[in-house]
C-alpha cells in the first residue's frame, strides 16, 4: 500500500478535491473535475486522533419510529399511516433527521400517532398487561401509575426517567384517570405523553463532559446503547442491552462494548439494521412511488418497485450474513433473488411461484450485480425513458463519493429527439460531450450510463433502440468496458468504492457529515475495511469500537 | 382614499385607525397565547452554526386587533398561495392588452370566468443569482432571497411569504397557517431555514383533521369532547419535556426544539379553539367527505380530481375561519409528473420537448384549469354581498418562467380575489423593465395589512410595491 500523493486531501467522501473555496470558483468555469487516478488506501497503523463533531439531537426516522413502536408494543401493532416526512440531506435521511425541525403538521401527526398507539394499549387487555405491570386499586392509583411510568418509560425513552419526569407523567395518568373514572384512560393519556415527548421522538447523544478534556464529551452508557441498537438493528435497545447499560458495562471496557456489539450482530435483527442503511443509501424508499408510464414500459406496475427493492436488500443480506464475502461483490454478484414479476422482467425462470427465490445469472443474461438490478435501473431513469446521466451520477456520487455539480441554471439542457442520424441515446447525448459547458461534468456521468443502455427505464434488457444496435462500451477511469457486465467489475475494482462505503456508514451512524477533525479517522477505518477483505460486519465492528463512536465534540454555543 | 397613513415617526405606512406603539402588537419577546410571535421565527441555523436571518424588517402594526386585517364587510381577509412547479411558457402565457379588459392568453383561457377578478402581472424578474435550477427561483419568488446551501442541500434563508403573512393575520384561528399538497407533501412553505412546513396530500386525512370528529358547526349544542382537555394536559407535559431538554443542548438544537415547541403550542391552541363555541359564520358547515382514494389512471396521478377535493376542503375551512392563510401546492418544482396524454414527465418535457412545446403548453393550460377549479371553490362560498373569493388574496406563482432554461425573467404571477378591494382586480400589469417581482410581493403584503419596509435581501431587496396594483 502507498500513501496518498502529496497535496491530496481526503474529503469526507474519500475523494480528493481542490480546496473547497477554490472548487466553487472552478465550478463556474469547468464545473466538474474528478481525478481519475485511483485512490490509495493509507497504511492502517494506529488510529489517528479524532476530533468529533458537536453532538446533535437526532429525530427517529420513519423506519426507526415504526421499528421502535413494534419493539415496544409487538409486531402486530397498527402503525400510524403518516409521520413528519424524513428530510434527505447529503443522500441520507439520517443526516436530515439531525437538522430538520418538526413542522406544525408533523406535531399533529405525532399526536395522531401517539393516540393511535396508546389506544391499542388502553383498549386491548392483552397488550395492556405487557405495559402496565400492576393492578390498580383505584382510577387514580398513584403507586401503580408510578410503576407503569418507570418501567415503560425506561423502554420507551431508552433510559431511566428522572424523578421530575416521573412526577410529570404520573400527574397526567392519575389526574386523567381520576377525572375519567378509569385507570386505563389515565394510561392512555400517559402513553400519549410518552410517545409525543422529545425524549421518545429524538435520540440524545450529547454525553457528559470529559473530565480529562473539556473539548470532548463521552456518551453515557444509555446513549451508547441506543446509538448501537439503532445502528445495528434500526430499533431501540432490548432489555439485555438496557441491563448492560445500567451495569455500566458499555463504557467500562472495550470488551464490554464488544460483547454487546457481537451479540447484536449475531442476532437476526441485525438484518433489519443493514436493510435500513441500504434503503437510505440507495434511496430504495422511493421505489414505492415511482412514476413509470405503463404504456411505454409494459412491465411497470405499482408492485414492481417494492419487489425490486426486496431483491436488492436480499442481495445485500446475502453478502453480509448468509454468504459473507468481499462486500464489493455487490457490483458483480451473479446471485440474486427474484419473484415471478422480476423473473419475467429479467427473462429468467421464476424459482418460486409464490415469492422470492434465488437465481444465478450468467453472461447470457447480460446483467449482474447492483447495476443490473431493477431497483437501481428504475430509480435512475425517467418515467418514459432511460437516463445515462442519472445512472452515471449514481455511480459517481453514491458509489464513489465524487462530487458532480448540477447543470448551470440558465442553459438549455434539452436532448435532441431520436431520428435516423441519432437513433440511440449515445448519438443524442453527443452535445453533452461536445459543448465544453456540458462536457466537464457529463464526460464523467454519461459514459457510465451509456454502458447501461441495454436496460430500459424499468431494467428490461434490450439489444436495440429505434432499430439500431446499442453500443454499451466505454471507459471508467483507466478501465475499458465492453458492456454492463464488464462495467460492474470496473466499478467493483474502483479504489474509491471501499472508502466511499465507509464514509457513508460513518455518516449514517453518527448523523452528521464527516467533520475535518474526523477525516483521518474515517480513512483509517476504511483502511481496516480493505484489510479485512471488505467484510461488512468487520467494518461495523471497527466503527463501533472506534473512539469516534463513543464520543462527541463540545456543544455548539 | 388610501387605506394607509404614513406614520410621521417611523416613515412607514400603517393602516388607518391604528396608532403604533399603543394599540399595535409590535414584535415583543412575550409569548402570545398561540405561540406564534416568538422571536424564534427570526433566527435560524444552518449545519450547526447560528445565522442571523436577513429577514424583511417587519413593522407589524395591525397584529391581531379585532378590527385589523378585516374587510369593511366584517369578514376576515385571507391569503392563499397557490403554487405550481416547472413554470410556464411566456409565449403562450402573457395576455395581450393591458389594464382592464386585457385579452387572455392561450394558457389562461380556463380562467375566463374569473377575468374580472384576475390580475396578471407579467414581465417581472426574480433578482437572485440563478445558482440552483428551480430552487433559486423558488426562494427568489417566495422569500426574495437566495437559497441557503447548494443544489443538493438547500433550504430557504428566511420564512416564505405565507409564513410572513401568517405572523400578522394568522392568529386566533385553529391553524395559524395551513399547508396542502397534491402531487407532493414538500410544499414550499418554510418558517425559517431547515424548518419546512409539510403539506397534507391525502384528502381523506385532511377532511378528518378539519371536519372529523371534533368539528362542530356554528350553533351546535353538542358539548365539546372531554378528551380535548386530556389532550391539552398531555401537550402541557410534553412542552415541559421540551423545555427541560432544551437546556441540555447546543445552540442549533435549542432552536430546532424552539420550532418544535411552537408547533406544539399551536396544536394546543387548536384544541382550545375546539373547546370554545365555533364562530358564528353563516356559510360554515361540515364539508362533504372526499372520495376515499384516487387511484392512478394509466400510471397517471389524478391531479385535477385530488386538487378539486382539496380545494373544496380549503374553501370550507376558510369559510369556517379555521385558518386564514393557506399554502396549496399542486405540483412541486422539478416534478416529473405524468399528466394525462403526456408522453413524458413534466420536467423532462420542459427540457426535451422540441418545437413550440405543445405538451408543455397543454400542461400549463391543464394547471390553469385546476386553478380555475380552486377559484370556483372559493367563489362558491357566499360571504356578505359577495363571496369568499372576494375577501381573499390568492397569489398563484411558480419557481421559473421558461422551464427549459430555468429563466427568472417573465415570472408568472397571478392575483385573484383582491382581498376585498385591497388590490386592483381584473388588470394586466406589464413591466417593460424587468422590475423586481418582489415589488408585487410588497403590494400583496400591504394588501394584507402586513406593512413591510423592505422585502428580500441583496440585489432582490425592494421597498416599493407596484403602484398600478395597489387599490
Amino acid at each position: 500500500m502507498t500513501s496518498p500523493p502529496l497535496g491530496a486531501k481526503l474529503t469526507p467522501f474519500g475523494v480528493r478535491l481542490k480546496r473547497p473555496v477554490l472548487a466553487l470558483l472552478v465550478a463556474l468555469l469547468a464545473a466538474c473535475e474528478v481525478d481519475e487516478a485511483p485512490l490509495s488506501t493509507p497504511d492502517r497503523g494506529i488510529a489517528p486522533d479524532v476530533v468529533p463533531a458537536a453532538p446533535t439531537l437526532r429525530r427517529l426516522t420513519e423506519t426507526q419510529y415504526a421499528n421502535t413502536v413494534r419493539a415496544l408494543l409487538g409486531d402486530d401493532v397498527v402503525l400510524p399511516a403518516s409521520l413528519e416526512p424524513d428530510a434527505e440531506e447529503g443522500g441520507l435521511l439520517s443526516l436530515g433527521a439531525a437538522t430538520a425541525s418538526v413542522s406544525s403538521l408533523g406535531v399533529e401527526r405525532y399526536e395522531d400517532a401517539a393516540l393511535l398507539l396508546a389506544g391499542q394499549v388502553a383498549d386491548e387487555p392483552a397488550r395492556l398487561a405487557t405495559v402496565v405491570p400492576c393492578t390498580p386499586t383505584a382510577a387514580d392509583d398513584i403507586v401503580c401509575a408510578e410503576t407503569f411510568v418507570r418501567t415503560f418509560g425506561l423502554r420507551a425513552w431508552r433510559r431511566p426517567l428522572t424523578d421530575a419526569e416521573v412526577t410529570r407523567l404520573v400527574a397526567v395518568v392519575t389526574l386523567t384517570g381520576g377525572e375519567a373514572g378509569s385507570f386505563n384512560e389515565g394510561v392512555r393519556y400517559g402513553l400519549a405523553a410518552m410517545f409525543q415527548s422529545p425524549h421518545f421522538v429524538y435520540r440524545r447523544e450529547h454525553g457528559v463532559a470529559d473530565p480529562a478534556d473539556p473539548a470532548l464529551r463521552i456518551l453515557t452508557d444509555y446513549e451508547l446503547a441506543t446509538r448501537l441498537a439503532y445502528l445495528l438493528w434500526a430499533e431501540p435497545p432490548d432489555d439485555a442491552l438496557l441491563a448492560a447499560a445500567a451495569a455500566g458495562t458499555l463504557t467500562a471496557s472495550d470488551d464490554g462494548l464488544r460483547a454487546e456489539a457481537d451479540r447484536l450482530l449475531a442476532d437476526a435483527r441485525a438484518r433489519a439494521g443493514v436493510r435500513a442503511l441500504f434503503t437510505e443509501l440507495f434511496a430504495l424508499y422511493a421505489l414505492d412511488d415511482l412514476a413509470k408510464d405503463p404504456t411505454v414500459f409494459t412491465h411497470a406496475s405499482a408492485e414492481l418497485g417494492p419487489a425490486a427493492r426486496e431483491e436488492t436488500l436480499r442481495v445485500v443480506e446475502d453478502l453480509v450474513f448468509d454468504n459473507p464475502t468481499d462486500f464489493r461483490d455487490l457490483l458483480t454478484t451473479q446471485t440474486t433473488f427474484v419473484d415471478p414479476r422480476l423473473a419475467a422482467l429479467y427473462r429468467v425462470p421464476a424459482p418460486d411461484p409464490a415469492g422470492f427465490g434465488e437465481v444465478t445469472l450468467d453472461a447470457s443474461d447480460g446483467r449482474r450485480g447492483l447495476l443490473g438490478q431493477a431497483s437501481f435501473l428504475m430509480l435512475n431513469a425517467h418515467a418514459t425513458r432511460t437516463s445515462a446521466t442519472l445512472r452515471g451520477l449514481f455511480v459517481r456520487k453514491t458509489l464513489l463519493c465524487q462530487t458532480i455539480l448540477p447543470p448551470p441554471a440558465d442553459v438549455d439542457t434539452s436532448i435532441p429527439e431520436a431520428d435516423s442520424t441519432s437513433p440511440t441515446l449515445r448519438e443524442r447525448l453527443q452535445t453533452h460531450l461536445e459543448d465544453p459547458t456540458c462536457a466537464s461534468c457529463h464526460q464523467l456521468t454519461d459514459p457510465i450510463g451509456l454502458g447501461l443502455e441495454n436496460f430500459d427505464g424499468v431494467g428490461r434488457w434490450r439489444d436495440e433502440e429505434n432499430g439500431s444496435v446499442i453500443d454499451a462500451s466505454g471507459t471508467l477511469g483507466r478501465t475499458d468496458f465492453a458492456d454492463a457486465w464488464d462495467l460492474g467489475a470496473a466499478v467493483r475494482d474502483a479504489e474509491d468504492l471501499g472508502p466511499c462505503f465507509t464514509a457513508h456508514l460513518y455518516r449514517y451512524a453518527m448523523g452528521h457529515a464527516v467533520d475535518p477533525g474526523e477525516e483521518a479517522h474515517v480513512a483509517w477505518i476504511a483502511a481496516g475495511f480493505a484489510e479485512s477483505g471488505y467484510d461488512w460486519r468487520a467494518l461495523l465492528m471497527d466503527l463501533v469500537m472506534s473512539p469516534a463512536f463513543r464520543r462527541a465534540g463540545a456543544l455548539d454555543e | 382614499m388610501s387605506r394607509f397613513l404614513r406614520d410621521s415617526r417611523t416613515g412607514l405606512l400603517r393602516p388607518r385607525g391604528l396608532v403604533p406603539g399603543r394599540t399595535s402588537a409590535r414584535p415583543t419577546h412575550t409569548r402570545h397565547p398561540n405561540g406564534l410571535d416568538r422571536r424564534g421565527f427570526l433566527r435560524g441555523v444552518v449545519r450547526g452554526s447560528l445565522v442571523t436571518l436577513a429577514l424583511p424588517w417587519l413593522e407589524i402594526f395591525a397584529g391581531r386587533r379585532a378590527h385589523a386585517n378585516t374587510c369593511d364587510n366584517g369578514f376576515p381577509k385571507r391569503f392563499v398561495l397557490w403554487f405550481w412547479g416547472n413554470g410556464n411558457r411566456p409565449e403562450t402565457w402573457t395576455p395581450t392588452g393591458e389594464g382592464a379588459g386585457y385579452t387572455l392568453s392561450e394558457a389562461l383561457t380556463p380562467l375566463a370566468a374569473f377575468q374580472d377578478r384576475l390580475t396578471v402581472c407579467s414581465g417581472y424578474s426574480a433578482k437572485v443569482d440563478n445558482i440552483s435550477p428551480h430552487w433559486s427561483g423558488a426562494a427568489g419568488i417566495l422569500t426574495g432571497q437566495q437559497i441557503q446551501g447548494d443544489d443538493d442541500n438547500w433550504t430557504m434563508a428566511s420564512p416564505t411569504i405565507d409564513q410572513v403573512i401568517a405572523e400578522t393575520i394568522g392568529g386566533g384561528t385553529a391553524y395559524a397557517s395551513m399547508q396542502v399538497g397534491v402531487q407532493s407533501d414538500e410544499v414550499l412553505s418554510f418558517s425559517g431555514p431547515n424548518a419546512p412546513n409539510y403539506g397534507e396530500t391525502d384528502p381523506t386525512v385532511l377532511y378528518q383533521r378539519l371536519f372529523g370528529d371534533g368539528f362542530r358547526e356554528p350553533g351546535s349544542d353538542i358539548p365539546p369532547d372531554p378528551s380535548l382537555g386530556y389532550r391539552r394536559r398531555v401537550l402541557d407535559a410534553v412542552m415541559e419535556d421540551v423545555r427541560s431538554l432544551q437546556g441540555e443542548l447546543g445552540a442549533a438544537d435549542r432552536i430546532r426544539l424552539e420550532q418544535h415547541l411552537d408547533s406544539i403550542a399551536s396544536l394546543e391552541d387548536r384544541l382550545r379553539t375546539l373547546q370554545e363555541d365555533p364562530p358564528d359564520l353563516a356559510a360554515c358547515m361540515r364539508a362533504d367527505a372526499p372520495d376515499e382514494s384516487y387511484p392512478d389512471i394509466d400510471g397517471r396521478m389524478q391531479v385535477q380530481a385530488i386538487h378539486a377535493a382539496m380545494a373544496e376542503l380549503v374553501a370550507m375551512s376558510l369559510a369556517c375561519d379555521q385558518t386564514r392563510v393557506v399554502a396549496l401546492q399542486i405540483t412541486r418544482p422539478l416534478n416529473n409528473n405524468l399528466f394525462p396524454a403526456a408522453t413524458d414527465g413534466h420536467h423532462n418535457l420542459t427540457h426535451n420537448e422540441g418545437g413550440d412545446q405543445p405538451e408543455v403548453n397543454a400542461i400549463a393550460t391543464y394547471l390553469m384549469g385546476c386553478f380555475a377549479d380552486f377559484l370556483a371553490a372559493l367563489d362558491g362560498v357566499p360571504e356578505g354581498d359577495g363571496t369568499l373569493l372576494d375577501n381573499t388574496v390568492v397569489l398563484a406563482c411558480s419557481e421559473t418562467s421558461e422551464g427549459k432554461t430555468h429563466s427568472l425573467d417573465e415570472m408568472p404571477v397571478l392575483l385573484a380575489g383582491g382581498g376585498c378591494g385591497s388590490l386592483v382586480a381584473g388588470h394586466h400589469i406589464r413591466s417593460y423593465t424587468q422590475e423586481n417581482v418582489g415589488k408585487v410581493m410588497v403590494s400583496v403584503l400591504r394588501a394584507l395589512d402586513v406593512n413591510v419596509a423592505t422585502w428580500g435581501a441583496g440585489e432582490a431587496e425592494v421597498s416599493d410595491g407596484v403602484t398600478e396594483l395597489e387599490a
